[in-house]
């Protein structure tokens, strides 16, 4: 349910099905600070519409935390200059020394490089997984379809506590709340999938797609809060949150193996 | 043109029956094509849509009325041409249509002509672009062509103008405009006025200077040209703090104008100052900026302007299709022009004299609520007190219509949030100089068709979509609207109620395109774009 695991997940898919013949050689423009300040008049100009001005995502994904999550130089480098299929993320014919020096300033908005240390069960984490997750979210094809899939979160402990701990502060597109009245008195709520001037379209809790045409509706409302209870400490505790955000992390695609979708 | 309809066979046969008869078929000229006299007749002939908005006042209101509030509700899609090209943002042309035979343009300069009854093509042109385009790589778009005789004007992203023979795609001759490496592009359909091909240009959002261009269209020799940013010395040089900046000011002029025969101007719009969002190195109004200009149709010479927003910093262009009317104001009748503007404001000037009747704004605008006497915005909030319309504006370029016995324009309302973020950065030729950037809060946007009366703004009906729109309108005499919205649907509205009557999932947003309408075979057709696709829909057939 939180956007930032969402938008990183999704991300990581889109940067490792690019880019895979490329090996990871410096970046000329990595240390330089005319090259980040000239790579942020371009992402002002090119980027900042999708991705936001603080980079942290709009339409587009954030754009804050792709280096510790395993993406290297040039496949973000790749995803520039071939874009990402089937989304509004086009190729861009730009220069390479300009791709660097964007790269040079995403690279100066993202955090230490270095890795989180690890710690907790996964084994019990899976455990927490299944008794209190996988009703809603799915991981490699395995569970439910109300929440994202986790299959490739790839977060700071810091985001996955907050979206386990309070689902509701960011809830990502497709699944914000609503709740729908018919004419003939049925209640339904689930996540909204789409929406224009004259249906709705959601997933009800039961998961099963649902679409409706607004004038067959007694009430469209969208709900302040997410379809996600809050896992406080008296439903996860402490412990076995650790535990659960290893097993998490254990889905995590490691740096310097891309892959390529067939 | 009728011989385009025949395929080879047929026409094999006919040639043998044409030459049994002694008559020698290749001696035959071909027909002359569309004379401007019919680009300025305009609707007269059913059968033709002759120019981007329909005709030269920029109303886009048919006068078919097949289609009716009435019957609306049974239109279907009678053909879909595919365009094999997904643009970067949607589909933003008009077709032109004249007999039977549709033009119409794609992204990256691809242009085709098709059966207007069955979408099936005739032929297919396509340019082969530079790799190291400027402007047009941002946004490869086109938005239609001009014809006159047999020949069409296709501007194009490498920021030339092309003529293509309307019987084969064969180019003609090809004008380069501008120099396109330094920020140029061409995007927006010439208007053909008497003898001359009037076009625009693209790219002030890169350090270019703005013109409008008068080119011969026997030989694609230029005739005139008007920058819209002036040079050292001239008329409103003191609203720019140098040459140098006045060099690279912006005030590109990539919407397609108007035109009065009576008056023999034109009316155009003119973009952003550049760069967009940072001001603070270019202090002064920037005339003529952000802007309508009024020129001399022979000349090329400026009869009057009127800035909309003097001294942008929002990216708030004013490249919108002027609109011609009448209007009763103050109890007299007047010859106006009309323009709902990106900066939230509607304007009515006497088209003769550039005299403003009315600015009122159209939208929930917090930028500015009111005009001073000189018609320019009294700015009550600059950005920091809360929301202002986004760089994409309260409009855009979309053309919108004008229906003269309701008395009601038809505009696509973006009500949108945004915080503006300039940062001074280098200007640098062939790079886009945006200087800043954009928050935007989608959760407080929407967007909404509007049916105002221009002579006092007030709104008489609205219909509301779910997020902020780019999708055009186009009236019929009938008292029918057709609209899109950012969803995909392409729409039908009672124009007296905004009653929505009708509406198609296009699959797509429809994005800067608007309607276009043409009788054949006793059916009126009306056609829209959306995302790779060109559709067609009529009544069934009685």
């Amino acid at each position: 349910m939180h956007i930032r695991a969402f938008i990183c997940a999704f991300l990581l898919v889109c940067l490792f099905a690019i880019g895979a013949d490329a090996q990871d050689g410096p970046n000329p423009g990595q240390q330089n600070a005319g090259a980040i300040a000239s790579g942020g008049t371009l992402y002002r100009a090119r980027c900042a519409e999708c991705h936001g001005a603080d980079a942290k995502g709009v339409a587009g994904h954030d754009l804050t935390r792709l280096w510790t999550s395993g993406a290297t130089d040039e496949r973000v480098f790749q995803t520039i200059r071939n874009g990402v299929p089937n989304t509004i993320m086009p190729s861009s014919t730009a220069p390479d020394g300009e791709l660097r020096a964007l790269i040079a300033y995403l690279r100066s908005l993202n955090g230490p490089a270095a890795p989180e240390p690890l710690r907790g069960n996964a084994e019990n984490g899976e455990r927490v997984f299944a008794a209190n997750c996988s009703s809603c979210h799915a991981i490699n094809g395995l569970g439910g379809r109300l929440g994202p899939d986790l299959s490739r979160i790839a977060q700071s402990r810091a985001q996955l506590t907050e979206a386990i701990r309070s689902p509701a502060s960011a809830i990502a597109s497709g699944y914000q709340t609503v709740t729908v009245v018919t004419r003939d008195g049925e209640r339904v709520t689930g996540t909204l999938k789409g929406e224009d001037a004259f249906s709705v379209q959601l997933m009800d809790t039961s998961q099963r797609l649902r679409a409706y045409m607004k004038p067959g509706l007694k009430s469209f409302v969208r709900e302040p809060g997410s379809l996600m209870p809050e896992y406080g400490v008296n439903r996860v505790s402490e412990s076995d949150l650790d535990d659960l955000i290893r097993y998490l992390s254990t889905f995590r695609p490691a740096a310097g193996r891309p892959r390529r979708e067939p | 043109m009728i011989a385009m309809r025949i395929d080879t066979k047929e026409r094999t046969a006919l040639l043998a029956v044409v030459l049994g008869s002694s008559l020698v078929l290749a001696q035959e000229k071909p027909p002359s094509g569309l004379t401007s006299q019919e680009i300025a007749h305009g609707y007269e002939a059913p059968t033709r849509w002759p120019t981007y908005s329909g005709d030269y006042t920029g109303q886009r209101h048919t006068p078919l009325t097949q289609i009716t509030p009435a019957n609306a509700h049974r239109l279907s899609a009678q053909w879909t041409f595919q365009t094999g090209i997904i643009p970067r943002r949607g589909y933003e042309g008009t077709p032109l249509v004249v007999d039977g035979v549709m033009y119409l343009t794609g992204p990256f300069n691809t242009a085709w002509a098709v059966d207007a009854r069955t979408g099936r093509a005739f032929w297919r042109y396509r340019r082969d672009l530079p790799n190291d385009l400027t402007y047009g790589a941002v946004s490869p778009v086109n938005r239609g062509m001009g014809l006159l005789g047999n020949r069409l004007f296709l501007p194009t992203a490498d920021a030339h103008l092309v003529a293509l023979d309307t019987a084969s795609g064969n180019v003609v001759w090809d004008t380069a405009l501008a120099d396109y490496k330094i920020g140029y592009a061409a995007t927006a359909a010439p208007l053909v006025v008497k003898d001359k091909v009037i076009v625009g240009i693209s790219g002030g959002d890169f350090p270019t200077r703005g013109f409008l261009d008068a080119y011969d269209p026997e030989t694609g020799k230029r005739i005139w040209r008007f920058y819209t940013v002036p040079g050292p010395g001239e008329a409103g040089s003191d609203t720019w703090p140098g040459a140098d900046v006045m060099a690279r000011g912006g005030g590109a002029t990539w919407v397609t104008g108007a035109y009065d025969p009576e008056l023999n101007l034109i009316y155009w719009g003119t973009g952003n100052p550049n760069p967009l969002y940072y001001g603070e190195d270019r202090k002064g109004t920037n005339l003529y900026t952000a802007s309508i200009i009024a020129i001399d149709a022979d000349t090329g010479t400026l009869q009057w302007y009127h800035q909309f927003t003097p001294h942008d910093t929002h990216d708030w262009d004013s490249n919108h299709v002027p609109v011609l009317a009448e209007l009763p104001i103050a109890g007299q009748q007047r010859k106006v022009v009309m323009v709902a503007n990106r900066n939230g404001f509607f304007y009515v000037f006497d088209r003769a004299t550039g005299k403003l009747l009315v600015g009122k704004p159209f939208s929930d605008t917090t930028w500015a609520r009111e005009l001073d006497a000189n018609g320019h915005p009294i700015v009550v909030n600059d950005g920091s007190k809360g929301c202002l319309p986004d760089q994409w504006g309260s409009t855009n370029h979309m053309p919108p219509s004008y229906d003269p016995a309701r008395r009601l324009f038809f505009v696509t309302v973006r009500e949108t949030c945004a915080a503006y973020l300039p940062v001074k950065e280098e200007i640098v030729p062939g790079r886009i100089s945006n200087s800043g950037t954009v928050r935007r809060d989608a959760d407080r946007s929407y967007g909404v068709l509007r049916a105002i009366d221009p002579t006092n703004v007030e709104r008489k009906w609205e219909f509301k979509y779910p997020t902020p729109t780019m999708a055009g309108t186009m009236s019929t005499a009938s008292g029918v609207v057709f609209a899109g919205d950012n969803e995909g649907n392409f729409m039908a509205f009672d124009a007296a109620t905004g009653k929505n009557l009708w509406f198609y999932p296009t699959g797509a947003p429809i994005w800067g395109a608007a309607a276009m309408s043409y009788m054949l075979d006793g059916r009126q057709y009306v056609v829209i774009g959306s995302g790779t696709n060109v559709t067609a829909f009529a009544l069934p057939p009685q």
